[in-house]
């Protein structure tokens, strides 16, 4: 191992720097919330509804009260002694943490039993039974729109947004949020354009599957609380728990280790208000671990149905572009209505369209709960948008590349919003994807049973604004160095980069770096480890902070009359006599930003562009529908790789996730709202033999800018264009043109022959 | 399927009796809440999703009935208490090569290294590998129970979904396969969601001389005899969540040409 | 109705009280803290809980722990020293949450014991039962491959 103390010139961003806790990872000791057990901890076991919608008449808990073993049972009605008015959520206060009156969804959590004994928990909550008088469910989005079945009776947006407050109090609907867009005037371009299309595309529900499911334990006294939690938003967490329960934010401590797998899955709240409670109501630790199966019944990703509709002229020019949006939320809104919202803004994908109009509605359904999924809903915008670019494109006999060449939005052009395209590869990666399908050449299209295809799509995504990372960076007496950042990591390497991000500030080896895990007492706060924002918000704080340091130590060499390249180490010598001391920097980013107006127009709607684009190669059985990927290329704008090589596994891990989306992955629910599939044995996720035959990424020559050291995101750019790169792939090998996720063998079949 | 609501998660207390012997085993069955357990994969899921709940397991895995061998007609004989792995591992299935390409993408490693041929063979899910294979082959089962031993063709172990000709106090202890002769084989499988799902469809076939035996699984509640390749038409087939019935119709009809193809092509 | 049952646990003999419902993976996390091994899907399917039984891999979620009375029992915490197949995996970057690598590094060894030079394909078949959410796939079946040759080397 290197000396902590010593300097080097080498890079330290651009190396493919082995993440810092691979020793860990490897041996099975990294620590996760899974491995954690307290002294005196009980477990607690959720009893669930069986209803998609229906009123609690009664719930009869005696019988699991009674069994041996049992602590306690526990429900809303103890829930309200310690939280009067017991709802969560980020966007929206609707989510009880044990349901209240009513249940709106089959797998809501309606009582919990706790025990020492995990075992007898679970045998006790099959004692308890539930009776409700059942109320009309609504499960499809846009029959929510106009459905008799109201999910909520009426609307709770969270004060604390202003864009939100004109919802207070609406009631008698299920549409939570309705984001408009209007720049121009896009029917009137409509009737002007010489030709016109319209489609309709769905996509299905599906769910995160982190191979380690949600756990979440409390600890507590009467005046303090630690949640230990597999979270990816710590400090939301402990305002909201501390909002839930009106303590000052110094009270409750929230701490993360390692995360298996988020993806989206455990942002905001999902068990920490339950087990904060329990443990505050019966004075013992408490542990909530879910299983496999109860992950389904807690955050999944929107289905949705997409309208979409353009005007193009004759020679490929799009000249205006209808959009509207219904996205299922299912029962509560979770992150939904920021979904709806701040990624509904890109609906008409990555063109200069001059008249553009979006209407995008985040519905309540009695589903299971959406929220975010790798990529923050423009997955399903890119699927419907990429899919309608080939079908325009094919009707008029232009090649699919060129009329995305024709019309895509170019640096320093103005997007939707009106905000200007700026360091957004869009040209770059579009070309680099056709090259690397080498589009120019023909193509083998097969022959008999066996039919080949290719395809590509192009995405882009607006990294959500307004947030804020802050972060600290300790350089100690020996020369080492410790970051301190709420960011989380859950696989994406973030650790690593942070480390990457400091040394390379204080010219000291990546090795020589510590990050130490959110812990709200010692962390400083940070929105959250979502949306690829991570790298260029925490990334950019950590930089302030190092660059901070490194001011500070320059300011003690100065004052000890040192040389400017005196050693770390000596200079603390020689400030104490001894080895002691340490300089603490600190780093504070908040990118600017400009809110949208009535018509979701502003200058600065982003601080800056995801852009990825998928080339498929593909043959299709047409005998069974069943499709085979040969090869997909991921191609991306990524700014400058902070760590290559974790970039390039960013890349293949997004992209071959979506390809589970695509071709088989699916909740699948029936008449009663009732989930068939919610486990791994029927809700199956890629593997192994799945894999494409060869897999190809690659990041172009791009800069971020603003980014720290021209970095940007990479968790989810990946996925943006891998679904209708499919659908295309399929339909350029078989003429047939799939418009509903996900593409599996009797999709496939069915289509060609209908 | 399950629902929320009917369902009961989680292994609750039973007890484990450990016999040393055959005729020990048997006399521990029988009784209602008794299971026997075999390799346990089966049974442990069964057990965590409640749909079993024992009060007794008797573990077969110190009855020693794990030889495999080739019998003097040449047939191939396996105790029941064989691992599927240790099958698949044989250097006898040379001679039985649809049995060893068939284990090779049978579930997983791990659930091949526990599970046993006997246990595989007494489940009763129409969605295991060997029994349509078995069945095509025509081979049979010897079952001990309380008077005595009985052999029975592997087609006829089979009632309905998850449901036996066996007794509660029989047990499976060994399976013949005949010497495949000239005879040639072949089992294909298809899944409709992830490449290691469970399949849609299995469909094994038997070549032997002008004779074609074909049995189909999967798609079906057992194992199903098609008469010939034209009877496929009329078999009941349900939907699932594989997939339509009309779907998995139109699998049948394509991989019952493909698996009389590859049986055609086979070595053996 | 807990009994006490001994076996070999790393190399070392232990005993453990156990109940005759619990599984492996529950034992060796109450009794032992090992966490190396852990439940995920519960029914076998994403090998986040393998171990060997001797030797032989198995899903220890779906194991019960009063089977492996007598026998030996290693986990992925069993070695002092990274072995090949762990090497490997670091130097191919092949994990990313780090909650499915215990179970591929397990079911790695004994495919490497089994097939000293492993083709693509055998890998994939060998490895389908494991489940990698973060699909790092094609570093694994990089990783695989380098420690093939690492083990071959040495």
């Amino acid at each position: 191992m290197k000396r902590a103390t010593q300097a080097t010139e080498t890079p330290q961003v651009g190396r493919s720097v082995p993440r810092l806790e691979s020793w860990l990872k490897v041996t099975g000791r990294a620590e996760y919330v899974h491995n954690l057990r307290l002294p005196g901890m009980l477990y607690g076991k959720i009893f669930r509804s069986s209803v998609a919608h229906g009123r609690i008449k009664r719930i009869d808990v005696s019988a699991a009260r009674a069994l041996a073993g049992v602590h306690s049972v526990v429900t809303a009605a103890e829930v309200k002694t310690l939280v009067p008015e017991p709802y969560y959520g980020p966007a929206f206060h609707d989510q009880p943490v044990l349901a209240v009156d009513k249940v709106r969804y089959v797998g809501e959590p309606v009582a919990v039993v706790l025990a020492s004994d995990p075992h007898v928990a679970e045998e006790a909550v099959h004692l308890i039974s539930a009776e409700y008088e059942e109320l009309p469910a609504v499960y499809d989005e846009v029959e929510a729109m106009t459905s008799k079945a109201i999910v909520h009776e009426t609307l709770k947006p969270a004060g604390t947004f202003p864009d939100l407050k004109h919802l207070k109090g609406r009631s008698n609907t299920n549409v939570a949020l309705d984001f408009r867009l209007r720049r121009g005037d896009a029917a009137k371009a409509m009737k002007g354009a010489e030709r016109v299309f319209e489609h309709r595309f769905r996509t299905q529900q599906v769910m995160h599957t982190p191979l380690e499911p949600l756990v979440s334990v409390a600890e507590s006294t009467d005046s303090s609380l630690t949640i230990h939690t597999a979270s990816q938003s710590p400090s939301f967490v402990r305002i909201e728990i501390a909002r839930l329960l009106g303590w000052p934010e110094n009270r409750v401590r929230v701490r993360v280790p390692f995360l298996g797998g988020g993806f989206g899955a455990k942002l905001y709240i999902k068990l920490e208000a339950l087990v904060a409670v329990l443990s505050l109501l019966v004075h013992r630790p408490v542990k909530v671990s879910l299983t496999m199966e109860e992950q389904f019944f807690t955050i999944t990703k929107h289905a949705s149905t997409f309208r979409i509709k353009s005007g193009v002229t004759r020679d490929g020019r799009i000249v205006a572009r209808d959009c509207e949006v219904w996205w299922n939320g299912g029962a509560y809104a979770d992150i939904g209505p920021r979904v709806t919202q701040k990624s509904g803004f890109t609906a008409p994908g990555p063109y200069d369209i001059q008249d553009v109009s979006i209407d995008s509605y985040a519905l309540y359904t009695n589903l299971p709960p959406a929220g975010a999924l790798r990529g923050f809903g423009i997955p399903q915008l890119v699927w419907a948008y990429e899919s309608h670019t080939d079908m325009i494109a094919r009707e008029l006999g232009i090649d699919p590349v060129e009329f995305r060449r024709k019309n895509l939005l170019r640096e320093g052009r103005p997007q939707a919003t009106g905000t200007r395209m700026k360091d957004a590869a869009l040209e770059k990666v579009l070309e680099r994807t056709a090259a690397l399908l080498e589009w120019e050449k023909p193509f083998d299209h097969g022959s008999g049973t066996v039919r080949r295809g290719r395809g590509l799509a192009i995405g882009f995504k607006a990294c959500i604004a307004n947030t804020t990372s802050l972060a600290a960076v300790s350089v100690n007496a020996d020369g080492s160095c410790t970051v301190y950042t709420s960011c989380v990591d859950m696989g994406q390497g973030s650790d690593t980069a942070m480390a990457q991000i400091a040394a390379e500030v204080l010219r000291m080896p990546t090795e020589s770096v510590t990050v130490v895990h959110s812990d709200t007492d010692v962390t400083p706060f940070d929105m959250a480890t979502l949306g690829s924002r991570s790298l260029f918000h925490s990334g950019n704080a950590v930089k302030l902070a190092a660059e901070d340091a490194v001011r500070k130590l320059n300011e003690l060499r100065a004052e000890l009359k040192l040389a400017a390249d005196t050693p770390i180490a000596d200079v603390f010598r020689k400030k104490y006599g001894m080895r002691a001391g340490s300089v603490m920097g600190g780093g504070n980013f908040i990118p600017p930003y400009t809110p949208p107006d009535e018509n979701g127009q502003t200058e600065n709607a982003t601080p800056f562009w995801m852009v990825g684009a998928t080339g498929v190669e593909l043959e299709v059985d047409t005998e069974t529908g069943r499709v085979r990927i040969t090869r997909l290329i991921n191609v991306a704008d990524v700014g400058t790789p902070i760590n290559p090589r974790i970039v390039e596994t960013q890349l293949s891990g997004g992209a071959i996730m979506q390809l589970g989306f695509t071709l088989f992955e699916k909740m699948l629910f029936d008449a009663e709202g009732q989930l068939r599939n919610a486990s791994l044995a029927e809700y199956k996720i890629p593997g192994l033999l799945d894999l494409p035959a060869e897999i190809v990424n690659e990041a172009v020559v791009a800069e971020q800018r603003s980014g720290p050291f021209g970095a940007k995101g990479v968790g989810e750019t990946a996925t943006f264009g891998v679904s209708p790169a499919v659908a295309n792939a399929i339909h350029d090998a078989i003429g047939v043109r799939l418009t509903e996720l996900p593409l599996n063998p009797e999709a496939v079949f069915q289509a060609m022959h209908k | 399927m399950l629902k929320i609501g009917e369902e009961e998660r989680g292994l609750s207390p039973f007890e484990l009796a450990e016999p040393r012997s055959l005729r020990e085993a048997l006399a521990l069955l029988g009784a209602d809440g008794v299971r026997p357990l075999s390799g346990g994969t089966a049974l442990m899921l069964m057990m965590k999703a409640g749909v079993l709940r024992p009060t007794r397991l008797v573990n077969l895995r110190r009855l020693g009935i794990d030889q495999i061998e080739r019998g003097n007609g040449g047939e191939l004989r396996v105790g029941a208490m064989t691992t599927l792995r240790a099958l698949e591992k044989s250097p006898l299935l040379k001679e039985w090569p649809v049995i060893a390409r068939t284990l090779r993408t049978l579930s997983n490693v791990r659930v091949r290294n526990v599970a046993t041929v006997g246990g595989h063979l007494a489940h009763g899910d129409p969605h295991m590998d060997l029994p349509p294979l078995l069945s095509a082959l025509g081979a049979t089962v010897t079952i001990a129970g309380p008077k005595g031993e009985r052999t029975t063709p592997v087609e006829a172990l089979y009632a309905g979904y998850l449901e036996t000709t066996l007794a509660r106090n029989e047990l499976i202890t060994q399976l013949l396969v005949p010497a495949m002769g000239a005879r040639r084989a072949a089992y294909l499988k298809c899944t409709t969601r992830s490449a290691d799902d469970w399949p849609a469809l299995g469909v094994a076939v038997v070549l032997d001389g002008r004779k074609t035996s074909i049995v189909v699984s999967a798609a079906t509640d057992r194992p199903t005899r098609l008469a010939s390749v034209e009877a496929a038409e009329g078999l009941r087939i349900e939907s699932d969540l594989h997939g339509s019935a009309q779907y998995k119709k139109q699998l049948l009809r394509v991989y019952l040409a493909r698996a009389i193809h590859e049986a055609r092509h086979a070595s053996h | 109705m807990r009994r006490a049952i001994q076996f070999r646990l790393n190399g070392a003999s232990v005993e453990a009280q156990v109940a005759p419902h619990e599984t492996l993976v529950e034992v060796l996390r109450e009794e032992f803290g090992l966490f190396g091994a852990r439940e995920s899907c519960g029914q076998g399917l994403c090998g986040c809980c393998t171990v060997l039984v001797d030797g032989t891999a198995v899903s220890g979620c779906l194991y019960l722990a009063a089977l492996a009375e007598g026998a030996h029992v290693q986990t992925v915490e069993g070695a002092a020293e990274l072995d090949a197949v762990q090497e490997a995996f670091i130097e191919r970057a092949a994990f990313q949450c780090g909650f499915c690598t215990p179970g591929f590094v397990l079911m790695t060894r004994q495919l490497l014991d089994e097939h000293p030079d492993p083709s693509e394909d055998e890998i994939r078949h060998y490895l389908s039962g494991n489940l990698c959410r973060c699909a790092a796939y094609p570093e694994i079946i990089e990783a695989v491959k380098l420690a093939a040759r690492k083990r071959r080397q040495s």
